[in-house]
C-alpha cells in the first residue's frame, strides 16, 4: 500500500544547529500520528518542511508516492497537504469570510465551487455568524476555528497542526479535538504536535518523539508513556 | 465591518451607489461646455492623468504593502519612450502611446524583480534608486546627446497636425478641452479597473500577501503570481499616465523620472486617501492636487513645505487614511437615506 506521506532522512541545519537530524517518518491515509518532544526538539521544523516553508538540506519528502521535497508550499496545498501555524495566525485586517476563501479560490478554479467549499468549511467550524467579523474582534477559540476551516477548505488529505490546543480552555480543547475525530473518521489524516499530552495521547493512534532533532521514539502513546529515554528527555512531565 | 460585508449588495443597492457617481462624472466631463477654459482645464487635464498614478500606486503599494517607490520610473520611461519613438523613427505621437506603455511596463520588471526576495524598506529603497538613477542618466554624457539633456525632447503634441488645420483662434481650445476629455475617460477606466481588482477575489489575494505573505503562501496562494500580476495591472496604469501626458504635453525633459514631481503627489494622495481603498486615493487626488495648484497664487513655493508638514500630522493621526473615513461616514448616511426611500418599495 502507497503510504500517503513519506519523509525519508530529513536534516535541516540552521548555522551550527542540527534542527532535524536524519529524520524518517510515514504516515498513512486517515492516520491520526502526534509528535512530540520537548521545546527545541524540531518539531514546526519538520511541519516546515512537510509544507515546503523550508527545504530540507538533505532527505526527501514524498507525498502519494510523489517526490515533493522542492515543491512550492502553495503547490503542496493543492496536492492535499494543509497546515496551521504555532501562534495565532490569521490575516488581521481580512474578514473570517476572505480568510477562509482565498484559500479555497486558489484551489480551485471555479468561483461557485469556491464559494460552496467556503460555506462547508465555515459550518463545521461553527463561524457562519462570525464570517464578515474582523479577526480582532473574535476569541481565541474563534481565531483557531479560522485557522482550521482555511486548513479544511482546500480539501486535504493531510493535515499539519502546531499546537492546536495552546491557548484554549479544556471545554474548548474538547470541542477541537470532536472535530479533529470527526474529520478523521472521513478519513483525513492529521500529524498533531502538541505540548499538552493528556489531551493529545487519547486522541491519536501512534506517537513520534523527537529530542534535538533525533527521533529517539515512535509507538502507541501508551507504550511512548513507559518508554525510559521518553520520561528522561521529559524530565518527568510525563 | 458589517456582518454580512462578503455578500453581494443587492440590484438595487448597487445601482444606487453608482449613480451619484455617473452624475459626478458626467458634470464633471461637461465643465469645457459649461464654458471653463484656460489654466484650470489644464489643472483638470493634469490632474486626471495623475489620478492613474495615484491608482497605480494605491493598488499594488495598497494592497500588497510592497511600497513601490519606483513609480516615476515607470512613468519616466513610457514618456521617453514615447519621444525616442518620435524622434527616432518617426512614430507620430497618436501611434507611439500603446507602443511606449508597452516598452516601460517591460522595463518596470526591474523594478519588480526584488520583490521576489526582498520586501518592507529594502524593496521601497532599491524602487526608489531606479528613477534617481534614470535622472542621472538621461542629463548625462553620452546619454544626454540622444535623450536631449536639460531640455528634453520636443515633438508635434497629440492632435496637433488636426488641429493645424483649423481656425487660429480655435486652435488652443481645441487641444485644450480634447486632452481634457482624453485624460477624463482614461481618470473614469482607471477607476473602475482598480476598484474591481481591488476588491475582486484577486485583489483580496493581494491584500493577504500584504497582511502575511507566508501565511498565503502556506494556505494555497500563489503569491509570485499574484505579486507579478498585480504589479503588471498597477504599472499599465503608470505607463499609461506617463505616455499620455508625454503626448499631450512635449517636451519631454528629466522631471518626469524626478520623485517630488511624479511621486510625492500620487503618494500623499494614497496615504490621506486610506491605502488599498481606491476611493479614497480617488477623491484626495483631486483635493490634493487642485489645492495645491490653487496654493500657488497664495503662499508659492511653501506649498511642499505645508503637504509635508500636513502629511506627517495626518499620518500620524489617522495613518488609514482620512479621507476613506470621511467618505465610509457619508455612504453610511447616504444608503441609509436610500433604505428609508426604498423602504415602501
Ligand atoms: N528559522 C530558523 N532559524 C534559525 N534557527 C531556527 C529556525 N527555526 C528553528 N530554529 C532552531 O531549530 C531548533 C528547532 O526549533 P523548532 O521550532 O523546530 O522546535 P519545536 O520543537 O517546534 O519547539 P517548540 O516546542 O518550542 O515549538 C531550535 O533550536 C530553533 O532555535
Ligand atoms: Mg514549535
Amino acid at each position: 500500500m502507497v503510504k500517503l506521506l513519506v519523509c525519508d532522512s530529513v536534516t535541516k541545519k540552521f548555522g551550527g544547529i542540527v534542527a532535524l537530524d536524519k529524520v524518517s517518518l510515514e504516515v498513512s491515509k486517515g492516520e491520526l500520528l502526534g509528535l512530540i518532544g520537548p521545546n527545541g526538539s524540531g518539531k514546526t521544523t519538520l511541519v516546515n518542511v512537510i509544507s515546503g516553508v523550508i527545504t530540507p538540506d538533505e532527505g526527501r519528502i514524498v507525498f502519494e508516492g510523489k517526490d515533493i521535497t522542492r515543491l512550492k508550499p502553495h503547490r503542496r496545498v493543492a496536492l492535499g497537504i494543509s497546515r496551521i501555524f504555532q501562534g495565532m495566525r490569521v490575516y488581521p485586517y481580512l474578514p473570517v469570510y476572505y480568510n477562509v476563501s482565498l484559500s479555497a479560490r486558489s484551489v480551485y478554479k471555479d468561483a461557485r465551487l469556491a464559494r460552496a467549499k467556503t460555506t462547508w468549511a465555515l459550518t463545521i467550524t461553527r463561524l457562519l455568524a462570525e464570517a464578515g467579523e474582523l479577526p480582532i474582534n473574535l476569541t481565541p477559540y474563534k481565531l483557531r476555528m479560522v485557522e482550521l476551516a482555511r486548513a479544511l477548505v482546500t480539501g486535504p488529505k493531510l493535515v499539519l497542526l502546531d499546537e492546536p490546543f495552546a491557548g484554549l480552555s479544556p471545554s474548548e480543547i474538547d470541542e477541537v479535538i470532536e472535530i479533529v475525530k470527526k474529520l478523521n473518521e472521513n478519513g483525513l489524516a492529521f500529524i498533531i504536535v502538541e505540548h499538552k499530552l493528556r489531551y493529545l495521547m487519547k486522541l491519536v493512534n501512534r506517537v513520534v518523539v523527537l529530542n534535538e532533532g533525533k527521533k529517539i521514539f515512535e509507538g502507541k502513546p501508551d507504550e511512548a508513556v513507559s518508554n525510559e529515554e521518553v520520561a528522561r528527555v521529559y524530565l518527568g512531565v510525563l | 465591518m458589517s456582518r454580512l460585508a462578503f455578500s453581494k449588495p443587492s440590484k438595487l443597492k448597487r445601482v444606487g451607489s453608482i449613480l451619484p457617481a455617473l452624475f459626478i462624472a458626467a458634470i464633471y466631463m461637461l465643465l469645457p461646455t459649461f464654458g471653463l477654459r484656460g489654466f484650470w482645464l489644464d489643472v483638470l487635464t493634469r490632474v486626471n492623468i495623475f489620478l492613474l498614478i495615484t491608482l497605480s500606486l494605491d493598488l499594488y503599494s495598497g494592497t500588497t504593502f510592497y511600497l513601490n517607490l519606483g513609480v516615476p520610473f515607470t512613468v519616466g520611461c513610457a514618456a521617453y519612450s514615447l519621444a525616442l519613438l518620435n524622434r527616432y523613427l518617426g512614430v507620430p505621437v497618436e501611434y507611439a502611446i500603446l507602443p511606449s506603455a508597452a516598452i516601460s511596463l517591460v522595463l518596470s520588471l526591474v523594478i519588480f524583480l526584488p520583490s521576489l526576495r526582498v520586501r518592507g524598506a529594502y524593496f521601497s529603497i532599491m524602487s526608489l534608486l531606479l528613477p534617481i538613477v534614470m535622472a542621472g542618466i538621461v542629463t548625462s554624457q553620452p546619454f544626454s546627446l540622444y535623450l536631449g539633456g536639460e531640455g528634453g525632447i520636443t515633438y508635434s503634441p497629440l492632435f496637433f497636425s488636426y488641429a493645424r488645420g483649423l481656425p487660429v483662434k480655435e486652435r488652443a481650445f481645441f487641444l485644450q478641452s480634447t486632452y481634457f476629455y482624453i485624460s477624463s475617460i482614461a481618470a473614469i477606466i482607471a477607476f473602475i479597473v482598480s476598484y474591481k481588482v481591488a476588491y475582486s477575489d484577486f485583489g483580496f489575494m493581494m491584500r493577504s500577501v500584504g497582511q502575511d505573505e507566508l501565511l498565503a503562501e502556506a494556505s494555497g496562494v500563489n503569491t509570485v503570481r499574484v505579486k507579478l500580476v498585480g504589479f503588471l495591472i498597477s504599472s499599465s496604469l503608470a505607463s499609461f499616465a506617463g505616455s499620455i501626458y508625454a503626448a499631450m504635453r512635449p517636451p519631454v525633459t528629466v522631471d518626469v523620472f524626478i520623485p517630488a514631481n511624479t511621486l510625492v503627489p500620487p503618494l500623499t494622495a494614497v496615504i490621506l486617501g486610506g491605502m488599498g481603498t481606491i476611493v479614497g486615493p480617488t477623491i484626495a487626488n483631486y483635493f490634493i492636487l487642485l489645492v495645491y495648484e490653487a496654493l500657488w497664487d497664495v503662499i508659492g513655493r511653501w506649498r511642499v513645505v505645508l503637504y509635508m508638514c500636513l502629511l506627517i500630522v495626518l499620518v500620524l493621526l489617522r495613518p488609514q487614511g482620512i479621507v476613506y473615513y470621511l467618505y465610509t461616514k457619508l455612504k453610511r448616511l447616504v444608503s441609509s437615506k436610500i433604505a428609508e426611500l426604498t423602504a415602501g418599495v
